[in-house]
């Protein structure tokens, strides 16, 4: 139990190595028709199921389309859902939760209760729920992401707010006589940024897993357009004769999911250092 | 206790009501007649106006939504269109795998997950604290169903050790079930395993800065007594919350485990019937989840009240 040992990586170690990994990522993900010179569409029978090779490190999938280029494409696919999703849940979830935590009682009911009755579900069965209603395709899998991280976001708003609320440098403020919007844009509206930030990078993590676990299922993008999850799905199949096809697909997942994780975990621990 | 208990069953109403608003409105949102959507654009007239009276699709929303409730609070979910038998019985035959893979799930998850935690909290920044830190992360990070493939490949088809798909039922041969259902368990608790770990870490981490445990080991106590008499005792309240909620994010997650390893759960009828657009079995399957997963945070609310006595008082 030697706790004033620190762990050698340290906090901020973590975060900027998530940091790392997911800019990288983006850049890749940003950049892919340079990155990788292959089309991610294009078929050949001639190379179908061929064996990764120094040329092809991936290998080629059942309909000879490059698995590297379909992976670095279908990154576009995975962060953007993974950033649309989280920037709306922002945008729906982040005011709800200002205004519950504000102004507390009735109104507070009023927009909490709703988003109790949300949370309830497990989120991937809300997901599935609202793609089988509304359809599939990126912009879909988005806003259905979107609903369901809302009240997870509002949930954490409204804690930070209510915490920050009662301390003594807002009421010195208000004793100063600051007005209602600037009371809570510029003292207690900052208290909820490291938490938000936190959960939002969680939520990016999720958002990416869903997005695969959805597109996997048949209910998330649709094809031709490469989607990770949409390649494991293909790639069963050969499982096989072509390995390839579902090992790197996989990886690229989950070196997109730690990254993000890492960043969470490190943004955590260094910036709110009492939590952990 | 009673009164925390019943106070806790009370609040559960409510929600419960609103999760039937919300999937009874999410399916009447379905673009088209929902009489067409069942039966297809081939449909005859005469079949539509057949399967728009059997379901009083004519009747206004609100008495509609009435008389689906009333019939789902006797067990009466409908009759499934497609199969022609009756969703409740469809569901009562599936329900018995759902719960038993989440069952073996959470145990392993537990029997992995809480050790794992234990051996990172009990020595912090060691190297098998920064071991399980490092697993936990990479733990978290795994796509289930991919996790799920991966051991399809190596185990199954690789080793042939385990059968990749499949069910039998438990009082057909209890061996067989239970090794039909060791790498489904496995996929779904893998996640959960790692969430379970770092909770313990940091509950144990927690408890160790305590007074009573400093003077444990004052007195002379062996590390090990202490972590097991005292420590882990007062970290497992956190950690039964924790697991509570990780037995309802399982439930969601069958419905991916239940597809890939092909077991005729309630997961995998919720997701054949979103694929064929079977829009009263979806609604009656989404319910029913919804309401098991609603169901074990509300046990576990009250579990923590048991172990917690200062819960109750708030």
């Amino acid at each position: 139990m030697r706790q004033w040992i620190r762990v050698p990586a340290g906090p901020r170690g973590v975060a900027l190595t998530g940091l790392a990994v997911v800019l990288t990522l983006a850049l890749v993900a940003m950049l892919a028709p340079a990155v990788v010179p292959g089309s991610p569409t294009e078929i050949s029978k001639d190379l179908a199921l061929r064996a990764p090779t120094l040329a092809e490190p991936f290998g080629m999938d059942d309909l000879g389309r490059s698995v590297l280029s379909r992976v670095v494409h279908a990154y576009r696919v995975s962060l953007g859902v993974a950033l649309g999703s989280v920037a709306l849940a922002l945008v729906l979830g982040g005011p709800l939760g200002l205004v519950a935590g504000y102004a507390e009682g009735a109104t507070d009911q009023l927009i909490m209760r709703p988003l109790d009755v949300l949370m309830a579900f497990p989120a991937i069965l809300l997901a599935i729920a609202l793609m089988s209603v509304f359809g599939t395709g990126v912009a879909l899998v988005s806003i259905a992401l979107a609903v369901v991280y809302t009240p997870i976001v509002a949930r954490v708003v409204r804690a930070a707010v209510l915490a920050a609320k009662v301390e003594i440098y807002v009421d010195g403020a208000r004793a100063l006589g600051a007005t209602v919007p600037r009371l809570v844009l510029g003292h207690i509206l900052p208290n909820a940024a490291t938490p938000v930030l936190v959960q939002a990078s969680v939520l990016m993590a999720i958002a990416i897993l869903v997005e695969a676990s959805l597109s996997f299922l048949g209910v998330g993008v649709r094809p031709p357009t490469p989607s990770l999850g949409l390649m494991l799905a293909d790639g069963r199949g050969f499982m096989l004769q072509a390995p390839w096809m579902v090992v790197f697909p996989g990886l690229a997942i989950m070196a997109a999911v730690l990254g993000f994780n890492m960043l969470a975990d490190g943004l955590r621990d260094w910036l709110d250092p009492g939590s952990a | 206790m009673w009164l925390y208990a019943a106070r806790r069953l009370l609040l559960a109403v409510p929600l419960l009501l609103g999760m039937s608003v919300v999937v009874f409105g999410l399916m009447r949102l379905v673009p088209g007649d929902p009489a067409v959507v069942v039966l297809g654009y081939k449909a005859t007239p005469d079949a539509v106006r057949a399967l728009r009276e059997a379901f009083h699709l004519d009747e206004p929303l609100p008495t509609q939504y009435l008389r689906w409730l009333g019939g789902v609070v006797r067990g009466d979910f409908g009759l499934d269109f497609r199969q022609n038998e009756p969703i409740g019985r469809m569901i009562l035959d599936r329900l018995p795998v759902t719960i038993e893979l989440t069952l073996l799930a959470t145990a392993c998850a537990a029997l992995i997950g809480v050790p794992l935690g234990l051996l990172g909290g009990g020595r912090r920044g060691g190297a098998a604290d920064r071991a399980s830190l490092a697993i936990g992360l990479v733990g978290i990070s795994i796509p289930d169903f991919w996790l799920g493939i991966m051991l399809i490949l190596l185990v199954s088809l690789g080793a042939g050790l385990l059968p990749s798909s499949g069910f039998v039922p438990f009082v057909e041969s209890p061996a067989e079930n239970v090794i039909h259902l060791i790498l489904p368990a496995l996929t779904l608790a893998a996640s959960r395993a790692a969430v379970l770990g770092r909770l313990t870490r940091a509950a144990v981490l927690d408890t160790v800065r305590r007074g009573f445990v400093q003077y444990a080991r004052a007195k002379g106590l062996a590390d090990r007594a202490v972590l097991f008499r005292h420590v882990l005792p007062n970290a497992a309240i956190p950690i039964v919350t924790v697991l509570g909620l990780q037995v309802g994010y399982m439930l969601g997650g069958a419905i991916v485990v239940e597809t890939i390893f092909t077991l005729p759960g309630v997961g995998r009828m919720t997701l054949d019937a979103v694929l064929e657009r079977n829009y009263p079995v979806v609604q009656s399957t989404v319910l029913v989840i919804g309401a098991m997963f609603m169901l074990v945070n509300l046990v576990t609310d009250i579990l923590y009240g048991v172990i917690d006595p200062r819960v109750r008082q708030r």
